[in-house]
């Protein structure tokens, strides 16, 4: 499934251009070291961080995209920084539990 | 139509979450880094010689040695401290300029930032930084995109703060 048509049917908010890209699976964590150690490329990361070094972990293991979760903003820094890297940074009101389950039912395994 | 598996020649092996612990000494103010593989950080200040060191911030981290699948050797990499993004870095800096012009061929560029041991800051050698760069890179699967991770032999470990490397402050409190 693409990220651009996972995120209509999720009614995620789109914190930056969007980057339409597959999603070949999940990685949920708040930790960048966590995710430069076991993300894997194409995973969509599900994170309650919004810093400019989730931007960092995300581009070196090359996830879809990121979803922030409950309703954090992203600083303007992080915006722009996710958007030359072409990550795509959706946020969300849902926390990172009721994420994960909305993606499930969406087939994302 | 089946896909074949992908090979990769390089795999992290002896994952070792722990801390990256920075220290201040009492009198000269010398700063230094160190990685502890523990449950919980060093909070202890303890004496050295002449010098008192007191434990000033702690990161939760990893650290990792990779293996090379072709020949069966691991490289060790107790010496990284952590990776720094070049667009985590000041605007003006060499490195970010380098990044900047990197990022316009699809290569992003890190640096590999070194913990301080005895001999002070060494950059990583570069047969290391080469295994680092075959390890990421073989993960990437965005077209054409590069990661390109230098030693730092711009000095940057006497400018930066060290919440700018890709590790995770603030999550465990010294308090």
């Amino acid at each position: 499934m693409k990220i651009q048509e996972l995120a209509e049917r999720l009614e995620l908010k789109p914190a930056t251009k969007v980057f339409d890209r597959d999603v070949t699976g999940v990685y949920i964590s708040d930790m960048v070291s966590d995710v430069i150690a076991n993300a894997k490329a194409g995973d969509l990361l599900v994170t309650a961080q919004a810093h400019a070094n989730v931007i960092a972990a995300a581009n070196l293991v090359d996830t879809c995209a990121i979803v922030v979760t409950q309703g954090k903003a992203l600083p303007d820094g992080v915006v722009k920084m996710a958007e030359k890297a072409e990550i795509a940074v959706f946020t969300t009101a849902l926390n990172r539990w009721q994420m994960a389950t909305k993606l499930y039912e969406a087939g994302i395994r | 139509m089946t896909t074949e598996p992908m090979t990769r020649r390089y795999e992290m092996v002896n994952v070792r979450p722990g801390y990256l612990m920075i220290e201040q000494e009492n009198h000269t103010f010398a700063r230094r880094s160190y990685f502890v593989a523990e449950q919980t950080p060093p909070l202890e200040e303890y004496r050295e010689g002449a010098q008192f060191w007191k434990p000033q911030e702690a990161a939760q981290t990893f650290q990792f040695d990779v293996r090379d699948t072709l020949t069966g050797e691991v490289v060790p990499f107790g010496e990284l401290a952590g990776l720094l993004y070049y667009a985590c870095c000041a605007k003006g800096s060499t490195v970010y300029q380098i990044g900047d012009l990197a990022h316009d061929q699809r290569v992003s560029l890190y640096v590999a930032i070194t913990t301080k041991g005895e001999e002070g800051h060494v950059p990583m050698p570069l047969e290391k930084v080469r295994v680092l760069n075959a390890l990421f890179n073989e993960r990437l699967t965005s077209p054409r995109k590069k990661v390109l991770i230098l030693p730092d032999l711009f000095g940057l470990h006497r400018e930066i703060m060290y919440q700018q490397i890709a590790v995770d402050f603030g999550l465990t409190s010294m308090e």
